[in-house]
């Protein structure tokens, strides 16, 4: 399947439409990782403002949503698409779901910022929770790659990956149960940190689940909770 | 008239003639024509078909030389091909020469239709932005290229703007994009990495902001010690006039440093504190007041509000600018000089104006103004306050509130500064 495939039709006015959806949902993606790229640099740098102005923000990212969602509904009830279409149309509306749950993710990292900014800062700059963020941040731009190129091999890879966001999720965890244990005036502070990972890692999360609507949308096959071995197996199959 | 084409036509008339002449004999004048009339025509046919083949087959050689004005059109149509196949040759390496400079070229150059859709790219564009040549042809470029700045500026398609977006492969870097539109509806859109520019203005950034802070408290303790001397009955008279001087330099310094800490805190990227609600008027009003208080003997201020809107921003940046704006125009009229600040709004937007009668500025001073420590008169006593940080201030406040400073000034008729804010900043009261 190609990118083109979509705006194959008779109907002008359907490729149209079809097109303005797909660039709605990169475009949104584009806002939301920018989103999460400053509410890293915010908790990283210990920029407050920073960190306020992504909270601040994340209304923009709501706005799209419900906007390509209307989008979306209208295509439906007018064009009723059909096969590769439909999916596709599906795919849009749980995609933007999942985008706009990053966004919130990533206000909520934002409003972290702020304030872990007013509070003391380890020696290590939260160096783990730059490179859990930066992971992270690849894992949502390559998502939204793969949905731009209908790239089922980048998918898969992107599916795989969230299992190493889910280790470095761990290690940081236990990580803040050490400092906890050591220094209990700490805890309110790690208790912040612990908060920001988890928001990582569940962001990882929903870039996995954007990979497998891309998979179902071009192939037609559903891989959610199938396990990472059988999704190896699919992509080994495929690619024979 | 060529010797071949005479020979062509003296030829067929004779063999018409020779036709002719036989079928008279025979007693058949009129067939004898036709007959040699029609001989010639298929012979000429034959060979008219004989080169349409060879022409098809790409092969002139292969029917050799005829004779006379066939032998000429053979060999013209022979140099003409093997020129143009030489120019064609030449065309095509030039082509790929350029193919090949834009190719390695270390700036991204990416090129887009009137959709933003991706013809083409080079090498350097794949390396900082991730295309991909073949598979994204055809694609919107922020689709690949995803960042709000970059949507906007292919809505603008103004080749004057660009942007700096941080670098969608790598951490830590920058890429300024620019668009240049070109032919019939294409578009270049140059990619190039700045990450040196940006580090470096940081680092100039944080020092100045460091440094400033630093010098700060040893500021406070002397400043402190020198009053509590000043203030000292035992302390000699002889020491009192450098005493003085010392507090007024100390006093200057003092202010310096604030003014390079509130122009580093501007030019930071935050904008958390923007949505406050300025009354813009009743900070004209109470600057007003307290220059007036300040300059009894000094030009007159008077201030014109024509709105009650408010604006949304910072109020600390609006008193800034207003003080700094001020300030100026107090130092630089005469006691009989008139001074007016308006404060005025329309659909278009709002703006602030302070327009003095004083000696105004000469036009190629006003576009370095708003730089850092620029003075226009360099040997002009420092005594009265200005080291060339207020503009400068005023310029950043004015540009995070996304307006801009206009600047007009004719020397010995008085300046006129315009603060131009954008409409989506107002509110009514």
């Amino acid at each position: 399947m190609q990118a083109s495939d979509f705006t194959d039709h008779i109907s002008r006015r359907f490729n149209q439409d079809i097109e303005e959806l797909r660039n709605g949902v990169l475009a949104m993606g584009g806002l939301v990782e920018s989103q999460l790229s400053k509410a890293i640099a915010a908790i990283v740098t210990g920029d407050s403002e920073l960190g306020l102005q992504v909270a601040n923000d994340d209304y923009k990212v709501n706005d799209l949503e419900v906007s390509i969602d209307e989008g979306c509904s209208r295509v439906l009830a007018t064009r009723s698409p059909a096969a590769g279409d439909l999916r596709l149309i599906v795919a849009i509306i749980k995609t933007i779901t999942d985008l706009e749950r990053i966004g919130d993710e990533a206000e909520k990292i934002g409003f972290l910022a702020s304030r872990l900014a007013g509070m003391d800062r380890p020696p290590d700059s939260y160096r783990e929770l730059k490179t859990l963020g930066n992971h992270v941040l690849h894992m949502v731009r390559d998502s939204m790659n793969t949905f731009a190129r209908l790239d089922v091999d980048d998918a898969f890879a992107v599916v795989r990956e969230d299992e190493r966001v889910d280790e470095e999720y761990e290690s940081i965890q236990r990580q803040c149960i050490t400092f906890m244990m050591e220094d209990p005036r700490s805890i309110k502070r790690v208790m912040n940190v612990t908060w920001a990972a988890r928001s990582l890692e569940r962001i990882g999360d929903h870039a996995k689940n954007i990979c497998e609507y891309v998979i179902y949308m071009v192939q037609g096959r559903d891989v959610r909770h199938t396990g990472i071995s059988t999704a190896n197996e699919l992509d080994e199959n495929e690619t024979q | 008239m060529s010797a071949a084409s005479k020979k062509l036509i003296a030829g067929t008339i004779l063999a018409i003639a020779v036709g002719g002449l036989v079928g008279w004999l025979y007693s058949a004048t009129l067939l004898g024509l036709l007959v040699a009339a029609l001989l010639i025509i298929a012979i000429y046919m034959r060979k008219l078909l004989l080169f349409e083949r060879a022409l098809r087959h790409g092969d002139v050689e292969s029917i050799g030389y005829g004779d006379g004005v066939w032998q000429q059109l053979y060999s013209q149509f022979k140099q003409e091909r093997e020129r143009s196949n030489r120019y064609r040759k030449q065309a095509r390496r030039l082509v790929k020469e350029v193919q090949k400079s834009t190719y390695a070229m270390p700036d991204g150059a990416v090129v887009i239709d009137g959709d933003n859709e991706i013809v083409t790219c080079n090498r350097a564009a794949k390396n900082l932005i991730g295309l991909k040549r073949k598979k994204d042809r055809g694609q919107k470029l922020d689709n690949i290229f995803r960042h709000p700045q970059i949507t906007e500026l292919l809505q603008q398609n103004d080749a004057s703007q660009s942007v700096d977006v941080e670098s969608p492969l790598r951490d830590n870097e920058w890429l300024n994009c620019r668009i240049v539109p070109y032919g019939a509806n294409q578009k270049l859109v140059l990619i190039r990495d700045v990450t040196d520019r940006i580090t470096l203005n940081k680092v100039r950034r944080d020092f100045v902001a460091n440094a400033s802070h630093e010098l700060r408290s040893p500021l406070t303790v002397i400043s402190g010690y020198l009053e509590t001397l000043t203030d000292d009955p035992e302390v000699p008279d002889e020491l009192a006039k450098p005493l003085a001087q010392m507090q007024v330099q100390a006093r200057r310094m003092t202010s310096i440093v604030k003014d390079l800490l509130e122009l580093s805190r501007l030019e930071g990227d935050g904008q958390a504190s923007m949505d406050d609600r300025v009354d813009v008027a009743f900070l004209v009003a109470t600057a007003v007041q307290a220059f007036s208080s300040v300059a009894d003997d000094g030009p007159e201020i008077l201030s014109t509000i024509k709105s009650d809107a408010l604006l949304l921003g910072a109020e600390s940046d609006i008193d800034s600018i207003l003080h700094n704006l001020l300030a100026n125009a107090v130092r630089h009229t005469d006691a009989d000089g008139e001074i007016e600040i308006t404060w005025r709004t329309d659909e278009n937007g709002g703006e602030l104006i302070v327009r003095d009668t004083g000696e105004g500025i000469a036009a190629e001073h006003l576009v370095r103004l708003t730089e850092r420590f620029f003075r226009v008169d360099r040997g002009r006593s420092r005594g009265d306050g200005g080291f060339g940080l207020g503009l400068a201030i005023v310029k950043h406040a004015i540009e995070r509130h996304g307006g801009e400073l206009h600047i007009e000034s004719e020397p010995g008729e008085g300046s006129e500064f315009r603060c131009i804010f954008p409409a989506s900043r107002l509110v009514a009261a």
